[in-house]
Protein backbone atom coordinates (compact mmCIF):
# COMPACT_ATOMS: atom_id res chain seq x y z
CA UNK A 1 0.00 0.00 0.00
CA UNK A 2 3.56 1.96 0.34
CA UNK A 3 2.15 5.73 -1.98
CA UNK A 4 -0.83 4.66 -2.35
CA UNK A 5 -3.67 6.94 -3.19
CA UNK A 6 -6.69 8.10 -0.34
CA UNK A 7 -8.45 7.80 -2.38
CA UNK A 8 -10.45 4.39 -1.80
CA UNK A 9 -10.55 4.88 1.55
CA UNK A 10 -12.24 8.46 2.04
CA UNK A 11 -15.34 8.76 3.26
CA UNK A 12 -17.85 10.57 0.69
CA UNK A 13 -19.32 13.89 1.99
CA UNK A 14 -22.73 12.62 2.76
CA UNK A 15 -21.75 9.72 5.09
CA UNK A 16 -20.05 11.36 8.10
CA UNK A 17 -21.33 14.76 10.12
CA UNK A 18 -20.79 17.97 8.43
CA UNK A 19 -22.51 21.06 10.11
CA UNK A 20 -22.40 24.42 10.59
CA UNK A 21 -20.72 26.77 13.34
CA UNK A 22 -24.24 27.63 14.73
CA UNK A 23 -25.91 24.04 14.81
CA UNK A 24 -27.33 23.73 18.16
CA UNK A 25 -24.93 20.65 20.05
CA UNK A 26 -27.94 18.20 20.04
CA UNK A 27 -28.76 18.22 16.29
CA UNK A 28 -25.15 17.33 16.49
CA UNK A 29 -25.17 14.81 18.65
CA UNK A 30 -28.00 12.93 16.26
CA UNK A 31 -26.36 13.40 13.38
CA UNK A 32 -23.25 11.63 14.79
CA UNK A 33 -25.15 8.97 16.22
CA UNK A 34 -27.43 8.28 13.10
CA UNK A 35 -24.16 8.14 11.35
CA UNK A 36 -22.26 6.06 13.56
CA UNK A 37 -18.97 8.44 13.82
CA UNK A 38 -17.91 10.15 16.63
CA UNK A 39 -16.23 13.17 14.70
CA UNK A 40 -18.28 16.29 12.89
CA UNK A 41 -16.50 18.51 10.61
CA UNK A 42 -17.67 22.21 11.30
CA UNK A 43 -17.57 24.01 7.44
CA UNK A 44 -18.92 27.70 6.62
CA UNK A 45 -21.44 27.65 3.77
CA UNK A 46 -18.68 27.21 1.09
CA UNK A 47 -17.52 24.18 3.17
CA UNK A 48 -14.00 25.51 4.13
CA UNK A 49 -13.08 23.52 7.13
CA UNK A 50 -13.25 25.61 10.62
CA UNK A 51 -13.40 23.18 13.41
CA UNK A 52 -13.81 19.17 14.47
CA UNK A 53 -15.89 18.41 17.12
CA UNK A 54 -15.48 14.81 18.61
CA UNK A 55 -16.79 12.42 20.90
CA UNK A 56 -13.78 13.53 23.17
CA UNK A 57 -14.68 16.95 23.28
CA UNK A 58 -18.22 16.31 24.13
CA UNK A 59 -16.77 14.16 26.95
CA UNK A 60 -14.25 16.57 28.03
CA UNK A 61 -17.40 19.31 28.37
CA UNK A 62 -19.56 17.32 30.16
CA UNK A 63 -17.01 16.57 32.45
CA UNK A 64 -15.67 20.57 33.15
CA UNK A 65 -18.67 22.14 32.67
CA UNK A 66 -20.87 23.16 35.58
CA UNK A 67 -24.03 24.39 33.04
CA UNK A 68 -27.04 22.16 33.25
CA UNK A 69 -27.46 19.80 30.26
CA UNK A 70 -30.05 21.87 28.52
CA UNK A 71 -27.37 25.03 28.21
CA UNK A 72 -25.13 23.06 26.93
CA UNK A 73 -27.37 21.56 24.20
CA UNK A 74 -28.34 24.94 22.78
CA UNK A 75 -24.92 25.92 22.56
CA UNK A 76 -23.59 26.76 19.27
CA UNK A 77 -21.32 23.76 17.95
CA UNK A 78 -18.30 25.83 17.07
CA UNK A 79 -18.01 26.87 20.77
CA UNK A 80 -16.82 23.08 22.16
CA UNK A 81 -14.59 22.43 18.71
CA UNK A 82 -11.12 21.78 18.12
CA UNK A 83 -10.70 25.19 15.77
CA UNK A 84 -7.12 24.19 15.06
CA UNK A 85 -7.51 20.37 13.90
CA UNK A 86 -5.71 18.11 12.13
CA UNK A 87 -6.65 17.04 8.20
CA UNK A 88 -4.67 16.11 5.58
CA UNK A 89 -4.90 17.05 1.80
CA UNK A 90 -6.46 14.98 -0.61
CA UNK A 91 -3.66 13.98 -2.75
CA UNK A 92 -2.25 12.74 0.31
CA UNK A 93 -0.30 9.42 1.03
CA UNK A 94 -1.72 6.51 2.65
CA UNK A 95 1.55 5.97 4.80
CA UNK A 96 1.30 9.44 5.51
CA UNK A 97 -2.29 9.57 6.80
CA UNK A 98 -1.37 6.17 8.99
CA UNK A 99 1.64 8.12 10.26
CA UNK A 100 -0.25 11.34 11.54
CA UNK A 101 -3.22 9.04 12.76
CA UNK A 102 -0.36 7.50 15.11
CA UNK A 103 1.60 10.07 15.56
CA UNK A 104 -1.36 12.41 16.88
CA UNK A 105 -3.82 9.69 18.28
CA UNK A 106 -6.98 10.59 16.12
CA UNK A 107 -9.19 8.02 14.54
CA UNK A 108 -10.70 10.71 12.28
CA UNK A 109 -9.24 13.01 9.81
CA UNK A 110 -10.67 15.45 7.48
CA UNK A 111 -9.81 15.70 3.68
CA UNK A 112 -9.52 18.74 2.20
CA UNK A 113 -8.81 20.17 -1.48
CA UNK A 114 -6.52 22.95 -2.19
CA UNK A 115 -8.90 25.56 -1.41
CA UNK A 116 -9.45 24.44 2.24
CA UNK A 117 -12.73 22.69 1.51
CA UNK A 118 -13.70 19.58 2.85
CA UNK A 119 -13.97 16.92 0.24
CA UNK A 120 -14.06 13.76 2.68
CA UNK A 121 -13.12 12.05 5.85
CA UNK A 122 -10.92 9.00 6.51
CA UNK A 123 -12.15 7.31 9.45
CA UNK A 124 -10.08 4.30 10.66
CA UNK A 125 -12.13 1.62 10.09
CA UNK A 126 -11.22 1.88 6.87
CA UNK A 127 -7.82 1.97 7.26
CA UNK A 128 -7.70 -1.44 8.93
CA UNK A 129 -9.88 -2.48 6.11
CA UNK B 1 -29.14 66.11 40.70
CA UNK B 2 -25.47 66.79 39.73
CA UNK B 3 -22.94 65.70 36.78
CA UNK B 4 -25.32 63.60 34.39
CA UNK B 5 -23.09 61.93 31.83
CA UNK B 6 -24.75 59.84 29.25
CA UNK B 7 -22.21 59.66 26.13
CA UNK B 8 -21.01 57.32 23.87
CA UNK B 9 -18.69 55.07 25.33
CA UNK B 10 -16.69 52.67 23.04
CA UNK B 11 -15.64 49.87 22.40
CA UNK B 12 -18.36 47.40 23.88
CA UNK B 13 -18.90 43.82 22.80
CA UNK B 14 -22.10 43.62 21.90
CA UNK B 15 -24.05 44.43 19.01
CA UNK B 16 -25.91 47.72 18.75
CA UNK B 17 -29.91 48.18 17.09
CA UNK B 18 -31.17 51.11 15.98
CA UNK B 19 -35.22 52.16 16.52
CA UNK B 20 -36.81 54.77 14.73
CA UNK B 21 -37.44 54.30 10.58
CA UNK B 22 -37.65 57.44 9.17
CA UNK B 23 -37.17 61.38 10.05
CA UNK B 24 -40.04 62.35 11.84
CA UNK B 25 -38.36 60.48 14.99
CA UNK B 26 -35.23 61.04 16.48
CA UNK B 27 -33.55 57.67 15.99
CA UNK B 28 -32.82 55.62 19.07
CA UNK B 29 -29.34 53.07 19.41
CA UNK B 30 -29.13 50.19 21.63
CA UNK B 31 -26.24 48.61 22.75
CA UNK B 32 -22.60 48.65 21.33
CA UNK B 33 -21.74 51.34 24.34
CA UNK B 34 -24.38 53.81 23.56
CA UNK B 35 -26.06 55.23 26.56
CA UNK B 36 -28.62 53.74 28.52
CA UNK B 37 -32.18 53.88 26.75
CA UNK B 38 -35.47 53.97 28.46
CA UNK B 39 -38.20 51.68 27.10
CA UNK B 40 -41.30 53.13 28.55
CA UNK B 41 -44.69 54.96 29.29
CA UNK B 42 -48.09 53.30 30.32
CA UNK B 43 -48.40 49.62 30.11
CA UNK B 44 -51.83 49.93 28.09
CA UNK B 45 -53.27 52.83 25.68
CA UNK B 46 -55.79 53.89 28.26
CA UNK B 47 -57.29 56.96 25.66
CA UNK B 48 -55.60 59.59 23.54
CA UNK B 49 -55.27 62.27 25.95
CA UNK B 50 -53.78 60.29 28.59
CA UNK B 51 -51.33 58.41 25.89
CA UNK B 52 -50.45 62.41 25.31
CA UNK B 53 -50.08 63.22 28.85
CA UNK B 54 -47.63 60.79 29.54
CA UNK B 55 -45.80 61.26 26.61
CA UNK B 56 -45.32 64.76 28.14
CA UNK B 57 -44.36 64.06 31.31
CA UNK B 58 -42.04 60.93 30.67
CA UNK B 59 -40.57 63.45 28.11
CA UNK B 60 -39.61 66.25 30.03
CA UNK B 61 -37.45 64.27 32.62
CA UNK B 62 -35.79 61.76 29.81
CA UNK B 63 -35.01 65.09 27.51
CA UNK B 64 -33.61 66.71 31.20
CA UNK B 65 -31.51 63.38 31.50
CA UNK B 66 -30.54 63.06 28.17
CA UNK B 67 -32.14 59.53 28.13
CA UNK B 68 -32.73 57.97 24.85
CA UNK B 69 -36.34 56.88 25.17
CA UNK B 70 -39.04 54.82 22.65
CA UNK B 71 -42.40 55.20 23.79
CA UNK B 72 -44.19 52.05 24.54
CA UNK B 73 -47.90 51.69 25.47
CA UNK B 74 -50.18 48.63 24.35
CA UNK B 75 -53.28 48.92 22.41
CA UNK B 76 -54.46 45.17 23.12
CA UNK B 77 -53.83 43.29 26.55
CA UNK B 78 -54.34 39.65 25.94
CA UNK B 79 -53.08 38.60 29.34
CA UNK B 80 -55.40 40.00 31.75
CA UNK B 81 -56.11 37.76 35.03
CA UNK B 82 -59.96 38.34 34.59
CA UNK B 83 -62.49 38.40 31.72
CA UNK B 84 -63.37 42.09 33.11
CA UNK B 85 -60.45 43.31 33.07
CA UNK B 86 -59.15 46.18 30.68
CA UNK B 87 -58.36 44.84 27.49
CA UNK B 88 -57.01 47.79 25.69
CA UNK B 89 -58.41 50.33 23.08
CA UNK B 90 -58.00 47.94 19.95
CA UNK B 91 -55.83 47.49 17.71
CA UNK B 92 -57.17 50.61 15.29
CA UNK B 93 -57.37 53.23 17.61
CA UNK B 94 -54.28 52.44 19.39
CA UNK B 95 -52.13 52.37 16.22
CA UNK B 96 -53.54 55.37 15.58
CA UNK B 97 -52.76 56.98 18.91
CA UNK B 98 -49.24 55.81 18.56
CA UNK B 99 -48.66 57.11 15.26
CA UNK B 100 -49.67 60.66 16.49
CA UNK B 101 -47.80 60.56 19.40
CA UNK B 102 -44.72 59.76 17.05
CA UNK B 103 -45.54 62.52 15.03
CA UNK B 104 -46.22 65.07 17.69
CA UNK B 105 -43.28 64.35 19.84
CA UNK B 106 -40.85 62.65 17.33
CA UNK B 107 -40.04 60.01 19.06
CA UNK B 108 -39.86 56.35 18.30
CA UNK B 109 -42.75 54.20 19.51
CA UNK B 110 -43.51 50.33 20.97
CA UNK B 111 -46.44 48.09 21.03
CA UNK B 112 -46.73 44.62 21.63
CA UNK B 113 -48.81 41.90 19.70
CA UNK B 114 -50.30 39.34 20.52
CA UNK B 115 -51.96 37.25 17.33
CA UNK B 116 -49.68 37.18 14.07
CA UNK B 117 -52.60 39.04 12.27
CA UNK B 118 -52.12 42.03 14.19
CA UNK B 119 -48.19 42.38 13.38
CA UNK B 120 -48.42 43.71 9.94
CA UNK B 121 -49.99 46.73 11.29
CA UNK B 122 -48.27 47.21 14.19
CA UNK B 123 -45.21 47.16 12.10
CA UNK B 124 -46.58 49.92 9.66
CA UNK B 125 -46.64 51.90 12.91
CA UNK B 126 -44.04 51.11 15.72
CA UNK B 127 -40.83 51.31 15.33
CA UNK B 128 -39.90 48.44 17.53
CA UNK B 129 -42.16 45.65 17.81
CA UNK B 130 -43.18 43.58 20.88
CA UNK B 131 -43.57 40.47 21.89
CA UNK B 132 -45.22 39.36 24.84
CA UNK B 133 -43.08 37.06 27.76
CA UNK B 134 -45.63 34.49 27.63
CA UNK B 135 -45.68 33.81 23.62
CA UNK B 136 -41.46 34.03 23.62
CA UNK B 137 -41.50 30.68 22.20
CA UNK B 138 -44.62 30.83 19.46
CA UNK B 139 -43.05 30.40 15.92
CA UNK B 140 -46.01 32.19 14.67
CA UNK B 141 -46.04 35.49 16.59
CA UNK B 142 -41.94 35.35 16.58
CA UNK B 143 -41.97 35.02 12.75
CA UNK B 144 -44.89 37.34 12.21
CA UNK B 145 -42.67 39.90 14.03
CA UNK B 146 -39.58 39.05 11.87
CA UNK B 147 -41.53 39.73 8.93
CA UNK B 148 -42.63 43.40 9.79
CA UNK B 149 -38.65 43.92 9.27
CA UNK B 150 -38.37 46.07 12.29
CA UNK B 151 -36.33 45.86 15.10
CA UNK B 152 -38.22 42.96 17.79
CA UNK B 153 -38.12 42.99 21.42
CA UNK B 154 -38.29 39.87 22.69
CA UNK B 155 -38.77 39.06 26.52
CA UNK B 156 -37.67 36.06 28.33
CA UNK B 157 -41.01 33.79 29.06
CA UNK B 158 -40.76 33.59 33.21
CA UNK B 159 -41.03 30.25 32.56
CA UNK B 160 -38.18 29.69 30.14
CA UNK B 161 -34.15 29.18 30.89
CA UNK B 162 -31.87 32.59 29.30
CA UNK B 163 -29.96 29.82 27.45
CA UNK B 164 -33.64 29.20 25.63
CA UNK B 165 -33.91 32.26 24.54
CA UNK B 166 -31.80 31.30 21.73
CA UNK B 167 -34.05 28.71 20.28
CA UNK B 168 -36.33 31.73 19.67
CA UNK B 169 -33.67 33.97 17.97
CA UNK B 170 -32.47 31.20 16.10
CA UNK B 171 -36.83 30.95 15.17
CA UNK B 172 -36.27 35.14 14.49
CA UNK B 173 -33.33 35.10 12.28
CA UNK B 174 -34.66 32.06 10.10
CA UNK B 175 -37.94 34.84 9.40
CA UNK B 176 -35.09 37.31 8.52
CA UNK B 177 -35.76 39.27 11.52
CA UNK B 178 -31.96 40.52 12.35
CA UNK B 179 -32.28 43.27 15.36
CA UNK B 180 -33.34 41.78 18.60
CA UNK B 181 -33.43 43.04 21.90
CA UNK B 182 -33.51 40.36 24.71
CA UNK B 183 -35.40 41.39 28.03
CA UNK B 184 -35.53 39.82 31.37
CA UNK B 185 -38.81 40.34 33.32
CA UNK B 186 -38.19 38.03 36.01
CA UNK B 187 -38.62 33.91 36.73
CA UNK B 188 -41.24 31.93 38.34
CA UNK B 189 -40.38 31.60 41.53
CA UNK B 190 -42.79 29.01 42.70
CA UNK B 191 -46.16 29.54 42.35
CA UNK B 192 -47.35 33.73 41.90
CA UNK B 193 -43.59 35.15 42.35
CA UNK B 194 -40.72 36.05 40.35
CA UNK B 195 -37.27 35.98 40.65
CA UNK B 196 -34.32 38.00 39.21
CA UNK B 197 -31.65 36.21 38.36
CA UNK B 198 -29.03 38.27 36.91
CA UNK B 199 -27.47 35.81 35.49
CA UNK B 200 -29.68 35.84 32.59
CA UNK B 201 -28.63 39.52 31.61
CA UNK B 202 -25.20 38.11 30.71
CA UNK B 203 -26.46 34.37 29.63
CA UNK B 204 -28.72 36.65 26.64
CA UNK B 205 -26.21 38.79 25.90
CA UNK B 206 -23.79 36.43 25.10
CA UNK B 207 -26.28 34.93 21.99
CA UNK B 208 -24.78 38.38 20.58
CA UNK B 209 -28.06 41.01 20.78
CA UNK B 210 -28.65 44.33 23.09
CA UNK B 211 -30.10 42.88 26.47
CA UNK B 212 -32.61 44.84 29.01
CA UNK B 213 -34.17 44.88 32.33
CA UNK B 214 -37.92 45.56 32.77
CA UNK B 215 -38.33 47.13 35.82
CA UNK B 216 -41.88 46.92 36.26
CA UNK B 217 -42.65 43.31 35.21
CA UNK B 218 -39.73 42.27 37.38
CA UNK B 219 -41.56 43.24 40.93
CA UNK B 220 -44.93 41.36 40.07
CA UNK B 221 -46.09 38.65 41.82
CA UNK B 222 -48.42 36.66 39.07
CA UNK B 223 -52.10 36.87 39.76
CA UNK B 224 -51.09 36.88 43.37
CA UNK B 225 -54.08 38.48 43.92
CA UNK B 226 -56.72 36.47 42.82
CA UNK B 227 -58.20 38.02 39.55
CA UNK B 228 -55.20 40.54 39.22
CA UNK B 229 -51.63 40.66 39.64
CA UNK B 230 -49.71 41.97 42.80
CA UNK B 231 -46.31 43.71 42.79
CA UNK B 232 -43.43 44.92 44.96
CA UNK B 233 -42.66 48.34 43.67
CA UNK B 234 -40.72 49.19 46.45
CA UNK B 235 -37.70 46.77 45.24
CA UNK B 236 -37.48 48.69 41.83
CA UNK B 237 -35.33 51.05 42.15
CA UNK B 238 -32.69 48.21 44.10
CA UNK B 239 -33.12 46.20 41.37
CA UNK B 240 -32.48 48.66 38.53
CA UNK B 241 -29.36 49.48 40.59
CA UNK B 242 -27.77 45.64 40.07
CA UNK B 243 -29.32 45.29 36.48
CA UNK B 244 -27.33 48.27 35.58
CA UNK B 245 -23.96 46.63 37.36
CA UNK B 246 -24.26 42.98 35.59
CA UNK B 247 -24.80 45.14 31.90
CA UNK B 248 -27.96 46.27 30.33
CA UNK B 249 -28.46 48.31 27.49
CA UNK B 250 -31.67 49.65 28.15
CA UNK B 251 -34.13 49.70 30.60
CA UNK B 252 -37.80 48.98 30.22
CA UNK B 253 -40.56 50.84 32.68
CA UNK B 254 -44.21 50.91 32.79
CA UNK B 255 -44.98 54.44 33.99
CA UNK B 256 -48.26 56.11 34.93
CA UNK B 257 -49.20 58.89 36.90
CA UNK B 258 -51.75 57.53 39.08
CA UNK B 259 -50.63 53.79 39.23
CA UNK B 260 -53.79 53.44 41.95
CA UNK B 261 -56.14 53.62 38.89
CA UNK B 262 -54.29 52.61 35.91
CA UNK B 263 -56.10 50.37 34.19
CA UNK B 264 -53.71 47.64 33.30
CA UNK B 265 -51.10 46.52 36.31
CA UNK B 266 -51.82 49.16 38.58
CA UNK B 267 -50.02 46.89 41.47
CA UNK B 268 -46.41 47.56 39.13
CA UNK B 269 -46.47 50.45 37.25
CA UNK B 270 -44.06 53.45 38.51
CA UNK B 271 -45.21 56.15 39.44
CA UNK B 272 -43.98 59.10 37.09
CA UNK B 273 -42.83 61.21 39.95
CA UNK B 274 -40.26 58.39 40.92
CA UNK B 275 -38.68 57.65 37.83
CA UNK B 276 -35.76 60.79 37.63
CA UNK B 277 -34.48 59.58 40.46
CA UNK B 278 -34.42 55.83 39.15
CA UNK B 279 -32.99 56.69 36.02
CA UNK B 280 -30.49 58.63 37.46
CA UNK B 281 -28.60 56.37 39.41
CA UNK B 282 -29.39 54.10 36.39
CA UNK B 283 -27.05 56.07 34.25
CA UNK B 284 -24.29 56.60 36.41
CA UNK B 285 -24.40 53.14 37.03
CA UNK B 286 -23.80 52.25 33.40
CA UNK B 287 -21.70 54.75 32.40
CA UNK B 288 -19.49 53.59 35.46
CA UNK B 289 -19.84 49.81 33.73
CA UNK B 290 -18.85 51.44 30.42
CA UNK B 291 -15.89 52.81 31.92
CA UNK B 292 -14.64 50.34 33.55
CA UNK B 293 -14.38 47.81 30.40
CA UNK B 294 -12.59 50.61 28.31
CA UNK B 295 -10.25 50.92 31.46
CA UNK B 296 -10.16 46.74 32.33
CA UNK B 297 -11.05 45.08 29.41
CA UNK B 298 -14.23 42.61 29.34
CA UNK B 299 -15.06 40.17 32.02
CA UNK B 300 -12.20 37.35 31.41
CA UNK B 301 -13.01 34.41 34.58
CA UNK B 302 -13.16 31.42 32.93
Amino acid sequence: MINTSISNITLPLAAFPIVSSEAPLISVLQLMSKLSIGHACVVTENYNLIGVFTDGDFRRMILNSQKPLSALLMDDILIHSNKDPKYVLENEHFENVKSIMQKNKVWDLPVINQEHKLVGLIHMSSIVK
Amino acid sequence: MGNISNKKISPSIFKSVDIGYDKNVKKVTIGNGSPLALIGGPCAIESKDHAFFMAEAIGKIVDDLNVPWIYKSCYDKDCRSAPESFHGCGLEEGLQILSEIRKEFGIPVVSDFSDPSWAKATGEVCDLVQIPAYLCRQTTILRAAAQTGRPIHLKKGQFMSPWNMKNSVRKIEAAGGKNIILTDRGTFFGYNSLINDFRSLSIMAEIGYPVCYDATHSIQNPTSMGIISGGERQFIPSLVRAAAAVGIDALFMEIHNDPKNAKSDPNTVINVKYIKKVLVQAIKIHQLRLELIKELGADEVD
